[in-house]
């Protein structure tokens, strides 16, 4: 699988984020349907981790500020009012994007395609946009837990 | 007595839900947020037990492994590792650093448990738990009566769902058909709340169980509130409740 093109992205980051929200949070999420416009408006937070080696990428994870706090009781078993502040919310979105980037990160090795994986980072704001310049591939997915969306971008380069 | 475990990780959210595996068993959880500061607190609280993530600033899970193990006073702790990465060639070197165990993130706090109690013994607080069970739920007659405490938030709210689906098998396997949600005592709403009536209510539909709901006056008028929950009626009182059947 040295092939970067013949990596199965969307069924990776699928699989990984069920298996995320799923055991750590125990919110069903579903992958919206194609042509689905999903905007996440708003006061956003994005989680990403890059990974570098014979595989050059990164794993952005998008949420509005409201999913980002269900995510977050979730994840650490209270109410929503219990939270402290934004530092466990950035904590737990970043924790996620480290897993589902981890899982990837793995496959990608498993499949002759080294690399490392980066600490993981978080962008929030209300207005930007996150460009990733010089990928081969670009996989763009949109999760759905009941009324709020995840939004997945994947960028990956062969490394010479 | 009292097993000490020692948790380091980077991330706050991991060492709170390694924290929260723990809860139900006689165990004292500390914390650490790199290797170096792991090093000094297992120098000075000698754990009985060490959960180890991987990547870490200032020093990494190995490289404090690597310290661990040539201090006498510590080289003999069991560590268990953790890492985000299940590939095969990970595993295989986070064995070959002579840890106990691994857990690849994500982990429920009752896989880490299992992890562990292959590594350690663990007295558990057992009791307690079998208490909630009976603190909750009554049988009157014929009928399953589940009587919510006054504060829902979610770690009770999630132990009361998992008894109570106990509960629905066993009335569905002896026959018992009739459930009462009694809320007389809820201080007031919240999504927890609004989450778990849901839930119950489901799992009564589908397991043909008929189901009433108890409240005060004020609960209907705030559950009316709710989209999901604005067409439930409400009984006043138990007997009400068991006369609508």
């Amino acid at each position: 699988m040295s092939d970067i093109n013949a990596v199965d992205l969307r069924g990776f980051i699928s699989g990984a984020m069920d298996e995320v929200f799923d055991t750590m949070l125990s919110m069903d999420i579903e992958l919206a349907d194609g042509g689905v416009q999903a905007d996440v408006d708003g006061e956003r937070i994005v989680g990403s981790v890059g990974f570098a080696g014979k595989a050059v990428g990164s794993v952005n994870i998008q949420v509005n500020e409201a999913f980002a706090r269900s995510i977050t009781a979730a994840m650490l078993g209270m109410e929503e009012d219990e939270i402290e502040g934004d530092e466990e919310i950035h904590d737990v979105i970043g924790e996620l994007s480290n897993m589902v980037g981890g899982d990837l990160k793995s496959r990608l090795c498993d499949g002759g395609l080294d690399c490392e994986l980066s600490i993981p980072s978080i962008t929030t704001g209300s207005d930007f946009r996150m460009e990733i310049k010089g990928w081969e591939r670009h996989e763009n997915l949109i999760f759905r837990h009941q009324e709020q969306f995840a939004l997945v971008d994947v960028y990956v380069k062969t490394n010479g | 007595m009292t097993l000490k475990v020692l948790a380091v990780d980077d991330s706050k959210t991991i060492r709170m839900i390694v924290k929260k595996a723990f809860k139900s068993y006689d165990c004292e959880v500390i914390e650490a947020e790199n290797g170096k500061e792991g090093l000094e607190t297992a120098s000075k609280e000698k754990p009985d037990l060490i959960i180890l993530d991987i990547t870490m600033p200032v020093m990494t899970g190995p490289e404090m492994l690597e310290e661990l193990k040539k201090d006498p006073g510590l080289m003999e702790i069991p560590v268990i590792m953790l890492t985000a990465e299940s590939g095969k060639e990970n595993v295989v070197q986070i064995l070959k650093m002579g840890v106990k165990d691994y857990m690849v993130k994500p982990f429920k706090g009752e896989q880490l448990i299992e992890r562990v109690t292959k590594v350690v013994t663990l007295e558990s607080k057992q009791k307690e738990v079998e208490d909630t069970s009976n603190k909750y739920f009554s049988t009157v007659e014929d009928v399953q009566i589940l009587a919510l405490p006054q504060k829902l938030d979610r770690p009770v709210s999630v132990d009361i769902e998992r008894h109570f689906r106990s509960k629905v098998e066993a009335m569905v396997n002896s026959g018992v058909k009739k459930f009462i949600l009694d809320m007389s005592k809820i201080g007031g709403t919240n999504v927890t709340l609004i989450k778990l009536i849901i839930t119950v209510i489901q799992i009564c539909q589908k397991s043909g169980i008929g189901i009433r709901i108890v409240g005060t006056a004020a609960l209907s008028d705030e559950l009316k509130g709710f989209s999901e929950t604005s067409e439930i009626t409400v009984d006043l009182s138990i007997e009400d409740a068991k006369g609508a059947f």
